[in-house]
């Protein structure tokens, strides 16, 4: 089946022509400063960084960082037809898809939390209960390890 | 150019960097992670100094302003790093003098915003719209640092000029 993939006109398009590679790749780049970029600076809110700005309000990125991560999962799609058969048995690769999965679920929580009770912690002036701030540290964790582990895909 | 490339290979710093098998990935690691915090953290600061997401409160942001230079700190010192263990490579790089052409032009930006924006910011409402300056500024760091991001990334595409 990944053979198959890598044969398809869109995977020989990315692999082979001219500017394929460096579109899907520079994409990736910009998508992965903005979800990365957004979500860290959200879960360092929630550990308790940036007092005065509210907890509803840097919830109210989390489209902009969807955005970014929606951006990096096609372009990411794109890049993966072109070698599949080398990436799908990549221990890095699969580590940092693992991650990234792991990272949206997390993030898919927190947003749900503080949906529910960021107006709460905004009005008492009280820190995010432990259970978020917990899982805003594990998402930073995440996104840190996906990011050294899609670098690694490179080299090992 | 060369000159320079010369007084630079053969360094103990280039040595390293060349010698270690790990030091080009870590460094490369460290890059992304610096990246990532340095545009975060202006995302933010400079969407809202745009006029968007108006609900997060405008003076605030800048709590986020050392994070700005942390992820600078990192880039610039890895960065460094990759010039000091290959330096013929970046020097004959058209796509890395553009880069760091565009730095420059963010760094003088961010000037800009020292010396007009920054003393008035404390008379602001929270949650305003910006002035038109403002967001000039704030438009100009974004299109800059992005446009820094890119040129990084394709520097092994791009021709050496």
């Amino acid at each position: 089946m990944f053979e198959w993939l890598e044969l398809t006109p869109v995977a020989l398009w990315v692999g082979e022509s001219l500017y394929g590679y460096p579109f899907m790749l520079g994409l990736h780049a910009v998508g992965l400063a903005i979800v990365v970029g957004i979500f860290a600076m959200r879960d360092m809110r929630l550990l308790g960084q940036f007092s005065g700005i509210s907890y509803e309000s840097i919830d109210g990125l989390r489209k902009l960082a969807w955005t970014g991560f929606a951006i990096n999962a096609i372009s990411g799609c794109f890049l993966f037809s072109s070698q599949a058969t080398t990436f799908v048995v990549s221990t890095p690769f699969l580590l940092k898809i693992g991650m990234i999965f792991l990272a949206a679920v997390c993030a898919a929580i927190i947003q749900h939390r503080m949906h529910a009770d960021a107006a709460k912690w905004d009005e008492s002036g009280t820190a995010a209960v432990g259970s978020v701030r917990a899982l805003a540290f594990v998402s930073l964790v995440l996104w840190m390890g996906a990011i050294i582990s899609g670098r690694l895909v490179a080299y090992l | 150019m060369e000159g320079f490339v010369q007084a630079i290979e053969g360094t103990a710093i280039n040595q390293w960097v060349l010698g270690s098998q790990w030091a080009w990935p870590i460094m490369e690691i460290l890059h992304f992670m610096g990246l990532s915090m340095l545009l975060g953290s202006l995302l933010i600061i400079d969407l809202r100094m745009a006029g968007f997401f108006r609900k997060i409160d405008v003076g605030a942001t800048h709590k986020m302003l050392p994070w700005v230079f942390i992820g600078f700190g990192i880039n610039m010192t890895t960065g460094i790093l990759f010039v000091m263990g290959d330096p013929a490579r970046y020097t004959a790089n058209i796509g890395f003098w553009w880069k760091m052409a565009l730095v420059v032009v963010a760094g003088l930006n961010a000037l800009w915003f020292w010396w007009k924006i920054n003393p008035v910011m404390k008379t602001w409402e929270p949650h305003a719209d910006t002035p038109a300056l403002a967001k000039v500024i704030a438009w100009v760091s974004l299109g800059s640092w992005f446009g820094v991001l890119l040129l990084g990334r394709l520097i092994p595409y791009i021709g050496t000029g």
